[in-house]
């Protein structure tokens, strides 16, 4: 695995940039496409309302979400379904064991899901000795090169089709001038065989609605579908905070969801799943267990400020906009989730001294903010991060000064424009900590040019 | 029920209490209101094409039944959804979903408003999903304008499971370019009865 902690991003940003210059390419140019896609896309509906409507349902659920959870769950029950909680990893994983276990699973399909990453499910499995194969195309890619996913919606998106090339042709001896869709036949078959003969499917889920007890999963492959039907055992990890009230809003999220993430009005195959092959049916598990997640959730909904993280619909939209993210892709970050919305959850998952300096990974410009489909505050809450981490004394000195400036100048408004401003200022020094915020950071790459206008200014007039 | 739960329901609770509580915000507007079933079919057939899927339009069971024996003909192996209405079906090579070229099976929707087709676990899911090229019969009288209706029908009587497809299956993983029927049908054709 190449995969660094948090505190190692400085460093391992620097060397992507150093080393692999061509992952940048890569990102800049797939972010830059999905991006155009949502745009075009959001430009057809009346995004700004669709984004209230979303950001409101999604504060109803998780301001009465006790009994959203309790309406879920008795009604997964009524349906077949076996329900587990989970507090932690550690939990979830032992829920999997004895599901493993008591089946006598030899063989697993998985579909893509950012949180059986978080829990780290195939590692687990592997040790166990079960052999588990990621289904979806770029899951499967980047787990034939054994690297973690680098951004939400497209794992594999660091990669060029010369990278897949290589790959396939080591494994399965495929020419190195093969089309993608060679390529992509050849997985189809290898992966064909692993959906038939597997014992045990495993799938995330994108909503859970608590008045049917339905599990909505979205994706654009079709492998989803069958790591949900085919094997006779199917396990959804389910974080809690995926609830929806009633199936009807399933029609708002479904679209704003694919809308934000590709651009796409809906995701080629949604699968609404409430449980076990019913009579009469002549395919699907025989059983389906809903493994629902804490793992630091119900830590994030106690804040005051950051409990707006939870309605993340993980659409990628923030990721793609991020010019730092664009940078680097998800690598270096060191956790699950990149970006800018993995430098606001790294700090309530893990914990704000292991996340360090995730927060500090932003140049608060504001663009992620603009476009998030549920409208999470993220510029606010990493400044609000960056706040708690300089009263936690996380940060040199230095940093934690110009923190205390920054965030006051940023609470005013307009101050938020002439923080930045502020800042363009500030010299920068090669390898010196002149520039406070981006101390550790400034360390590790060449002083940029100084724009004589600032960032976030050019940025909305659309130069990068 | 398990002492994790307690802890979990507890936080929440604790989380939640004194929070000021936010009402939902009632029904979700679709983007483009289609009142009328003509325009339901219209921004159907519009939204599927656009996925790439294909439409095939035929006035009655009996024409659209001739069209699918042709259309089989040039297939070794049929797999055949559960639902599909018996007068329905001409003496195709019959096949298991697994080994099958050609899947037929039947929708008991669709939507206009995102393009999709509307399948029911009932109707068998292999059928849906293995086969290369898919071919799924549609009433006209089940198209809805908008994805909450649609929803809401399934809700009354829901099989184990939906699957809502809007166009052939496609990835875009291997260096951004765009490859079809990476594991479900590359082909599907909604044949439209109407
Ligand atoms: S924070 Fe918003 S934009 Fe980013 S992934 Fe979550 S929902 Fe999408």
């Amino acid at each position: 695995m190449t995969r660094a902690r948090p505190a190692d991003y400085p460093q391992a940003a620097a060397a992507t940039l150093r080393d692999t210059p061509e992952v940048r390419d890569a990102v800049t140019a797939a972010t830059r496409t999905f991006d155009t896609h949502r745009r075009e896309s959001w430009a057809q509906i009346d995004a700004e309302r669709w984004r209230d409507w979303c950001r409101d349902v999604k504060d109803h659920v998780l301001t009465h979400l006790d009994d959203l959870l309790e309406q879920a769950e008795v009604r997964l029950v009524a349906n077949g379904a076996t329900v587990h909680w989970a507090e932690g990893a550690y939990d979830a994983l032992a829920t999997l064991g004895r599901i493993v276990d008591a089946e006598g699973v030899r063989r697993v399909v998985k579909a893509k899901s950012m949180l059986t990453e978080e829990l780290g499910v195939n590692t687990f499995l592997e040790g166990r000795g079960v052999h588990v194969r990621e289904t979806d195309l770029g899951e499967y890619i980047i787990q034939l090169l054994g690297e973690p996913p680098s951004h939400i919606v497209g794992p594999a998106i660091h990669r060029s089709v010369d990278d897949c090339r290589r790959l396939f042709h080591r494994h399965f001896g495929t020419p190195l001038d093969a089309t993608p869709e060679a390529l992509a036949a050849t997985a189809r078959q290898a992966l064909r065989e692993e959906f038939l003969a597997a014992d045990l499917g495993i799938s995330g889920c994108n909503f859970l609605v608590a008045e049917t007890g339905t599990l909505a999963l979205i994706e654009n492959e079709g492998n989803i579908r069958l790591s949900t039907s085919a094997p006779r055992v199917h396990v959804a990890f389910v974080g809690i905070e995926k609830i929806l009230p009633r199936m009807v809003d399933l029609s708002g999220f479904l679209q704003i969801t694919a809308r934000g993430a590709t651009g796409q009005p809906i995701g080629t195959y949604v699968s609404l799943i409430r449980g076990p092959r019913g009579e009469g049916e002549s395919d699907g598990p025989e059983q389906v267990h809903v493994v629902l997640v804490d793992n630091g959730r119900t830590t994030l909904l106690a804040d005051d400020v950051a409990w707006e993280t939870l309605r993340c619909v993980r659409c990628g939209a923030c990721l793609n906009i991020c010019p730092v993210y664009r940078q680097t892709g998800g690598h270096p970050y060191g956790f699950t989730y990149s970006g800018p919305i993995g430098a606001i959850l790294a700090p309530a998952l893990l914990g704000l001294e292991e996340a360090m300096p995730l927060p500090f990974a932003s140049s608060l410009c504001g663009a992620c903010a603009d476009v998030c489909p549920v409208r999470i505050p993220i510029p606010d809450l990493l400044l609000h991060w960056r706040a708690r981490a300089v009263e936690a004394g996380l940060t040199p000195l230095g940093e934690r000064v110009a923190m205390r400036a920054y965030a006051a100048a940023a609470e005013r408004p307009g101050g938020f424009s002439g923080a930045g401003s502020l800042l363009r200022y500030v010299p920068w020094k090669r390898g010196g900590r002149a520039l406070p915020v981006l101390g550790g950071w400034s360390a590790e790459r060449d002083p940029p040019e100084i724009s004589a206008r600032p960032f976030h200014k050019l940025w909305r007039e659309g130069i990068e | 029920m398990s002492a994790a739960r307690d802890r979990i329901f507890g936080r929440v609770r604790a989380a939640v209490h004194g929070r000021k509580r936010t009402d939902h915000p009632g029904d979700f507007l679709g983007w483009r209101p289609a009142s009328s079933v003509t325009d339901a079919v219209a921004g159907f057939t519009e939204m599927f094409t656009a996925a790439g899927g294909e439409v095939v339009r035929l006035a009655s069971m009996g024409l659209a039944s001739t069209w699918l024996r042709d259309f089989a003909a040039g297939f070794t192996g049929v797999a055949l959804g559960a639902s599909l209405p018996d007068d329905f079906v001409p003496d195709f090579s019959l096949a298991q979903p697994e080994s099958a070229e050609l899947g037929v099976s039947t929708a008991v929707g669709a939507v206009a408003e995102t393009g999709s087709l509307v399948l029911d676990a009932r109707d068998g899911r292999r059928v849906q999903l293995l086969p290369p090229t898919h071919v799924v019969l549609l009433r006209k009288e089940v198209v809805y304008p908008t994805l909450a209706e649609a929803l809401e029908v399934v809700s009354r009587d829901p099989p184990s499971a939906v699957g809502l497809h809007s166009g052939p299956s496609k990835s875009a993983d291997i260096g951004q370019i765009l490859v079809k029927g990476v594991h479900g049908p590359g082909r599907v054709i909604a044949l439209l009865v109407g």
